[in-house]
């Protein structure tokens, strides 16, 4: 008895706990904002659209993804005889664990961080270029037409749009100095970077549009081409990872965009009273803003065509980001403005 | 050392400049037949401006970009002969793009980057630039090998080109890795007096290696496999510049490497080179002689040269040297001649390859058929024309530094190249006609072919001024003390 | 305790998957294996404490490089028994080959590996390991940044050579053409006269009644 205490108390263990309690105050919010997030989509478009959507199951129908959640566990999962087992099983567990490692580095508040790494936001980059692989891997494994064709259109949208995504980045990076994601937030302390750097902040996001295989740009699965796409063959526990990633994925790229142009967890004006309000609440604001937005974008413009998109992507987006980082080097030099 | 010293490699950054240029301007030139007219023709003009460049700069030994780049007078003859063999070549391609059908301005355009990553190669003063030179030299290489895209010869070829240049680039790198890691330096300077105090087995190997991977650049046997299809798969005009124009930069590299870099290891080097270069004069003599198609003639005919010009590496010595400066001079000079006959041989536009080809070209094309002789009679080495001297100061090199076998080898396998040089004299001379061969050859090809001729018919005069160049340029191959 | 730990799994997984991808019989499974292995890899550089190069690892090779190599191989068919055909008989060779430069490489590494050769220089200094990268790039080895930088151009040159081919009877969307175009060219009034019935439209109605 006496040794257990002893190995539970021991300093390295404690680190330990405390490591698991950070991630698990991280992750469970997270995973709760995902299921609100699906309600929250019905509901804003069913709204738009001058529906009501989902208000039945609980008030305001606010249980609705509990019945859903319930709904998805008790189908039967399917495996095609076809399959690549285990690339078929890995995929969606990749893409929902791929969601989940990112928030390891994006800081909620002054320090409230799980890991404060020194390249965050390459970290970040890192892992969203990994999104990819789920979708392959899922529309390779399930040897039948539809996801394969989501596969490769995902695979060809996300390379392209990843591109504009790291030069935005690179932007970014050199108005704040760092690649620390809380430096880049104390850097944005007089002026959220959403101002001078506007225009790529509305690239930044319409490219995270693309990285996320939201609408305009969900032709991986755009259901009246490819019914589903890479998970058409998914059921059941499986679709759900897929489907809990797509929305992590979002809250994911918004807080991004949050820590990237619109100050993180500091408030809009640098008034001592707005500090009263803890900076995750206004983190979670800023991020809550953003998916509206990503809401708003779906319920509004129609899909886009494949190479309207590769158009965009290639011919548009990369070209003027280019410049756009020409441009910012030569400002911040020019104007003495560089950090440090 | 001044730290970021742009002067020397002026001609280089221009190039550079006039590619990135030119990449713009062909994309934005709507009709593409006159964008690849207009981009030949600025590719010459720019090849004119940096010969224009590296003269200005003048022959003094100097560094730029921290010692990475390193130019002297050796440099600077290397170079000038580079881009006089790559103009040469421009010159003759405008007909030749048109009835390849590959008249596009990439072409050209490649042409430049690759002559650019052969003039860095050639100053690199560093292991890493060396192999950065190396593949922006060869890359575009590959592609123009197979631009003929309809045609599977030629798809073939570049396939093969690429596969093959890719493995002995990964030859190279792996000797230079491991010549870095016994060494500790991955500058020439750092390396050479590493080398000076210890040579590692480990060096050793990676020495191997690299001059491996460089062998197979000059496509000296056995690394020569490539050679006679690629030559023949691509299109003419493509040919021409792999015979010509990477073949004196990757000597050039090989100059400096051996006797350079790794100039107090030369025991560990010489007896390879000595290999190499007897393989490559056997196989080139040797596989000739069965040949029915020009370009594949001409392919080992090259690997032959590569040999001869190896024997005065070889030797070890600074006569070596010059000998193989002088004999890559003559063989540039003898190499684009004889293309720019090979080009002139069409029948309604459609290019002839065959030897039989040739047969009654004496009567038909009288002055034509001279210069082809001459040609011939200089690449076998025949006195009094220029490749006689190039074999004589090679082989006399070696003899001096006590190789007498190797060059007795030499020499005899030049007796057997004599046989099929001599056979296409014979073919133009004593057969029949058998094809009506065009009349109408483009002036830019006759003017070559003439003056190539011209040179190694009365090379004599000229070289001892040849010879006084090479003589300023021998002490500078690698770098000036400190 | 934790870091050997990790290092552990990194490495066993790296060379693991290393082998895997040699020894997967699909190969789709082969580049995954190759992917796993990068990432493996990057964590060793984490662990080394350059955690800028593990980044850029994942970020351009896993993220970017082998993404188009698995798009590539997963397109191909192909016919794994056929690949087999004629190992056996180059076989011995490559056996020879491969022990030959095993023995030659062991002779020279258990020869003379003298590390003091080169230098590891320490960084563990107050500038970070993606500063020290830049500074160096961008100074003492610019040539060869800006070398690179062509190299790619020429890949890409020549990529665009070697495939791009204008096929006639492609519908293109010239988006400036469209966005140029005035009402008076593309709208045209014509004045129908209402009170005739078209004859098309009788012969309508005359399969019309037929049917009837």
């Amino acid at each position: 008895m006496e040794t257990i205490t002893r190995f539970l108390t021991s300093p390295m263990m404690i680190e330990l706990i405390w490591t698991v309690a950070q991630i698990f105050a991280v992750i469970v919010p997270l995973l709760i904002a995902v299921a609100y997030l699906t309600l929250a989509e019905r509901r804003v478009i069913g709204l738009m659209q001058l529906r009501k959507g989902p208000n039945v199951v609980g008030p305001f129908g606010l249980f609705q993804p509990f019945a859903d959640a319930l709904k998805l566990l008790s189908k039967e999962t399917i495996l095609p005889s076809g399959a690549s087992k285990a690339v078929f099983v890995i995929a969606p567990m990749l893409t929902f664990i791929l969601s989940l490692v990112a928030w390891a580095v994006i800081p909620f508040g002054e320090g409230m961080v799980i890991a404060d790494v020194n390249v965050g936001i390459l970290y970040l980059f890192a892992i969203s270029s990994l999104g990819v692989y789920g979708v392959i891997m899922a529309g390779w494994a399930s040897n039948s037409k539809y996801p394969f064709l989501g596969a490769m259109r995902s695979a060809a949208q996300m390379i392209s749009y990843e591109v504009s995504l790291g030069l935005v980045i690179i932007t970014v990076i050199m108005a704040a100095g760092s690649l620390n994601l809380s430096d880049i937030v104390m850097a944005q302390k007089d002026m959220w970077f959403f101002i001078p750097l506007f225009p790529m902040f509305v690239i930044f996001f319409i490219s995270t549009l693309a990285e996320t295989n939201r609408a305009p740009f969900d032709l991986p699965e755009g259901e009246s081409e490819l019914v589903a796409g890479y998970f058409v063959e998914y059921s059941s526990m499986s679709f759900a990872l897929f489907f809990l990633g797509e929305y992590a994925n979002m809250i994911l790229m918004s807080g991004m965009t949050t820590t990237l142009f619109l100050g993180g967890w500091l408030p809009p004006f640098d008034w001592p009273i707005l500090y009263l309000i803890p900076g995750p609440i206004w983190f979670a604001l800023k991020v809550a803003l953003v998916l509206f937005v990503f809401l708003w974008v779906r319920a509004t413009t129609p899909r886009y065509r494949y190479d309207q998109l590769m158009r965009l992507g290639w011919k548009i987006f990369l070209p003027f980001t280019l410049i756009f980082v020409v441009l910012t080097g030569g400002v911040l030099l020019g104007f003495g403005l560089l950090p440090q | 050392m001044d730290l970021l010293n742009l002067q020397p490699a002026i001609a280089e950054i221009f190039l550079a400049l006039a590619s990135l240029g030119l990449v713009l301007l062909s994309a934005f030139i709507m009709p593409q037949e006159y964008a690849s007219k207009l981009v030949r023709r600025l590719t010459i003009f720019s090849f004119l401006i940096a010969i224009f460049l590296i003269i200005y700069n003048g022959y003094k030994p100097a560094y730029a970009f921290n010692g990475q780049f390193f130019t002297s007078s050796f440099m600077v003859y290397m170079k000038v002969i580079i881009l006089l063999g790559a103009i040469g070549i421009l010159m003759m391609a405008k007909r030749e793009f048109k009835q390849d059908q590959i008249d596009r301005p990439e072409l050209p355009l490649l042409m430049l980057l690759s002559v650019l990553g052969m003039m860095l190669m050639v100053s690199a003063n560093d292991i890493i630039l060396l192999y950065m030179g190396l593949e922006l030299q060869s890359l575009p290489l590959y592609v123009i090998a197979a631009i003929r895209r309809e045609s599977l010869r030629s798809s073939e070829a570049g396939l093969k080109y690429f596969l093959l240049g890719a493995l002995s680039s990964g030859l190279l790198l792996y000797g230079a890795s491991l010549l870095y890691g016994f060494t500790g330096h991955t500058s020439y300077d750092g390396i050479k007096i590493a080398l000076e105090s210890n040579v590692s087995a480990g060096a050793v190997i990676g020495m191997v290696f690299l001059i491996s991977g460089i062998a197979f650049k000059i496509s000296a046997a056995p690394f020569h496999m490539w050679t006679p299809d690629v030559y023949e798969g691509s299109p003419t005009i493509v040919t021409a510049f792999f015979a010509v124009v990477p073949k004196l930069a990757a000597m050039t590299l090989f100059l400096r490497f051996t006797y350079g870099v790794l100039a107090d290891a030369s025991d560990s080097w010489q007896q390879i080179v000595m290999i190499i270069a007897v393989l490559s004069m056997l196989v080139g003599a040797g596989g000739a002689i069965m040949q029915t198609d020009i370009k594949r003639l001409m392919a080992y005919s090259s690997i032959a040269h590569m040999g001869y010009a190896l024997v005065g590496i070889a030797a070890a010595s600074d006569m070596g040297i010059g000998a193989v400066m002088l004999y890559m001079a003559i063989y540039v000079i003898s190499s684009i001649g004889v293309f720019a006959i090979i080009l002139s041989i069409k029948q309604e536009g459609r290019p002839l390859t065959r030897i039989e080809d040739l047969s009654g070209f004496s009567r038909s094309h009288p002055v034509y058929a001279l210069a082809m002789m001459v040609l011939m009679f200089s690449m076998a080495g025949i006195p009094p024309m220029g490749g006689f001297f190039g074999k004589w100061y090679v082989f006399s090199a070696a003899v001096a530094s006590g190789h007498v076998i190797l060059a007795i080898i030499g020499v005899l396998a030049s007796v057997i190249g004599a046989f099929y040089y001599i056979r296409i004299i014979k073919v133009m001379y004593v057969d029949e006609q058998v094809i009506e061969i065009d009349h109408n050859v483009p002036r830019s090809n006759m003017m070559i072919a003439f003056g190539s001729a011209l040179i190694m018919a009365f090379f004599l005069f000229g070289l001892s001024i040849l010879r006084e160049q090479i003589t300023a340029a021998i002490p500078f191959v690698v770098f000036v003390a400190g | 305790m934790i870091a050997p730990l990790f290092f552990y799994l990194f490495a066993l997984m790296t060379v693991v998957s290393g082998l895997m991808v040699i020894l997967a019989r699909n190969p789709v499974h082969s580049v995954l294996f190759l992917i796993l292995s990068f990432f493996n890899s990057a964590g060793l550089f984490v662990l080394l404490g350059a955690e800028f190069l593990a980044m850029l690892l994942v970020v351009v090779y896993v993220g970017a490089v082998a993404v188009l190599f698995l798009f590539v191989v997963m397109m191909l068919d192909i016919n794994i028994d056929e690949m087999r055909q004629g190992f056996r008989q180059h076989l011995p060779l490559g056996l020879v080959v491969g022990l030959i430069l095993i023995v030659e490489l062991l002779m020279v590494f258990t020869q003379d590996l003298s590390t003091d050769n080169v230098l590891a220089t320490n960084m563990s200094g107050e500038i970070s390991n993606t500063a020290m990268i830049g500074q160096v790039l961008y100074t003492e080895y610019l040539l060869n940044f800006q070398v690179a930088g062509l190299i790619l151009l020429v890949a890409m040159i020549g990529a665009i050579t070697l495939t791009m081919r204008h096929r006639e009877g492609v519908k293109r969307q010239n988006i400036s053409e469209q966005n140029s175009r005035t009402r008076d060219e593309t709208v045209q009034i014509v004045s129908v006269d209402s009170h005739v019935a078209p004859k098309v439209l009788d012969d309508s109605r005359a399969a019309n009644k037929r049917l009837q």
